[in-house]
């Protein structure tokens, strides 16, 4: 084959995910082995994804990546570890329309273009790299034609990201901590799809933060060599919490969901506060968050919406069904309104539906919201501005390949990147 | 003695105190009794202390006391385990010069008056009752002519307000959990006196908040009855921090003081946080001095300061307000030389 032009390519999104029952902890750093299970929902892909376009040619000289339009290195050894168990399980691939041959041997030779595009800002701390790992191993995996299950595909996003195996699929995903020293059985499962519990309703709050916080991975390095509390949680506690988690999910049983959610996160957030030196990744605005949601829990008797915090001060609410997602926003809605210079339309992103059913159609009916019944009013002062945006989401489905050309992110003839 | 009128009295100042190595969590509510150790350092009375005045007299026809000047009902468990305690201890006393005479049986008939002042604010979230409890066991000990000695003392004081036993001595105090369900052997020991390690410079500030905060009371019960890791903490975990910080404190080693102390600060917080519902107690600003002291001291390459968080209210500097505080050991030299510490 001298030289040749020919390009064959593959587009496809991934979800991102949030675990309610916490990874924070390894136990093996280059293969990326937790010590514990941890449970995921993996969120709708329409609000939040990753869409990536994975490419090879004969022509491409290099293995490289551009990351939302910008070009990064591929050499570090996430990368390198994923693109190598990639291409070891590579096979043979035809494309009779292009008239295009690879044979199993031919992939050690070829490189690889990857443009990867994230729909929400990575900044927000939304778990860009879990979905982007996951996106990339997909697509990739498509791409060589691999054989192996969703699950196996999983154990090699695991070595790019931990949490990335988790998004390898839709609804409730379970990551299995393995026992074996190769990481071989550390994988993700899925518990239950989308529509087993679609009732529920999810709503991210964006808040602002001027830290720069402590990454995952250097953070949860600090837990296990200096948390004296962390072991305990991971062999005594978190085994437990799981059970119960999966029955829970199973039974639609939210009460115990949201009682475990709740705890899991305060929980994590307590071994990072219990690291040298500590790390608080929760703010004031979080703590505000908590205690409204505690507050209102409480007052009604049984939980009818579950909080969650990943490594930084973004709160992830999971209410009970629509009507009670509907009531948690106008409540947050009146606890942190928009600053003035701020429009509706980018104050609340996702389902923008669920505002319809609050009754808010601008600013008025937001100054217009009424004290939450179970607030005395020591406590109803507002907070503007500590939000920076909401996303109204809910329970999704897994990665997917985009068959549309126009979805894919490098041109089909040069590799290149798509002109912005 | 009939239709006398005399009154007997007893003034007395106690200091307040910082755990270093927390107590959080009681495994006997009524007795008071703890799930692990303590050790605490007294702060010097010339700047936070409690006084109380204890007065007898037969004309008095019940117990009464006024708290910073308004009265308040002894009615409460805690004053009823300390005034009965204090009462069956309670000897013979004579007062030759006013020609009084109290034999042990007439104290049970007996009524007193107590008044108790702090020198800081109550509602700056405060150990107020650790040292009010403190003073008030301490000044009807000396008016009763108890015969125990401070320790046992502080085992009374100690059903009043737990932390209460640890400001019966100056210096570096240790609370003993005890291993007895009638709390006999729950009592403070002096570790070294307010000289040993007399370097040593503290500095209080108290930070702004607007929250109403849960009682220390209510809070560890909580901490009890939900975290799944206080008793970790209390079993595995405070211990050996006990053995440790003893041994730091004797060999004035700074370094390995602070990093226990900071870790089990953080460590208590960790256990709140762990409480359903979660408790916070700090707030940014306190991470922000965390930071900075964390920062301050890793850039040195050893502790110079220990940062951590009680719930005692003192002195103001120029960046505090009210509520929540924040307390500084810093080793004199940098003390001295450095003391600044600026706030953006």
């Amino acid at each position: 084959m001298a030289a040749e032009k020919w390009v064959l390519m593959v587009t496809a999104q991934t979800p991102t995910n949030i675990a309610v029952i916490k990874y924070w902890g390894k136990r093996d750093e280059t293969l990326i082995l937790p010590v514990n299970d941890s449970i995921s929902v993996t969120l709708d892909p329409d609000h939040l994804c990753t869409t990536t376009t994975v490419a090879v040619s004969p022509s491409f000289d290099q293995d490289r990546m551009w990351l939302n339009g910008k070009e990064i290195s591929l050499g570090g050894g996430r990368y390198q570890n994923c693109l190598k168990e990639i291409r070891s399980r590579a096979c043979d691939v035809e494309d009779k329309e292009k008239g295009i041959k690879i044979e199993k041997k031919d992939w050690q030779k070829l490189h690889l273009h990857i443009a990867s595009f994230n729909n929400f800002p990575t900044a927000a701390g939304l778990a860009s790299s879990a979905a982007g790992f996951a996106c990339l191993v997909f697509s990739l995996a498509k791409l060589m034609n691999l054989k192996e299950n969703q699950s196996q595909l999983s154990a090699i996003a695991r070595q790019g990201s931990g949490s990335a195996c988790r998004s390898l699929f839709g609804g409730f995903v379970k990551w299995i901590m393995g026992k074996e020293g190769n990481g071989s059985d550390s994988l993700a499962v899925q518990l239950v799809d989308e529509e087993h519990w679609n009732d529920l309703v999810i709503i991210i709050a964006v808040v602002s933060s001027r830290q720069k916080e402590t990454s995952s991975t250097t953070g949860m390095r600090e837990s296990v060599e200096t948390s004296l509390l962390l072991q305990h949680r991971a062999k005594e506690v978190v085994p437990k919490r799981i059970v119960q988690m999966e029955e829970a999910i199973q039974n639609h049983d939210f009460s115990s969901f949201a009682q475990l959610t709740c705890a899991d996160s305060n929980q994590f957030h307590a071994v990072c506060l219990d690291t040298s030196p500590p790390i608080f990744y929760m703010n004031d605005t979080s703590h505000r968050i908590i205690s409204y949601v505690e507050r209102w829990n409480r007052s009604v008797g049984s939980p009818q919406v579950a909080y969650t915090f990943d490594a930084g001060p973004n709160a992830v609410l999971i209410a009970r069904n629509r009507k009670i997602a509907t009531e948690l926003l106008q409540r947050l809605l009146f606890f942190f309104p928009p600053n003035s210079e701020t429009d509706l339309n980018s104050y609340v992103l996702g389902d923008k539906s669920i505002l319809r059913d609050a009754g808010i159609d601008g600013m008025k009916d937001i100054e217009a919201l009424p004290l939450p019944p179970e607030i005395n009013n020591i406590s109803a002062q507002k907070y503007s501005g500590d939000v920076n945006y909401f996303i109204c989401t809910r329970p999704g489905g897994g990665p997917v390949l985009l068959s549309d050309d126009s979805k894919a992110l490098l041109n089909p003839k040069s590799g290149l990147p798509k002109e912005a």
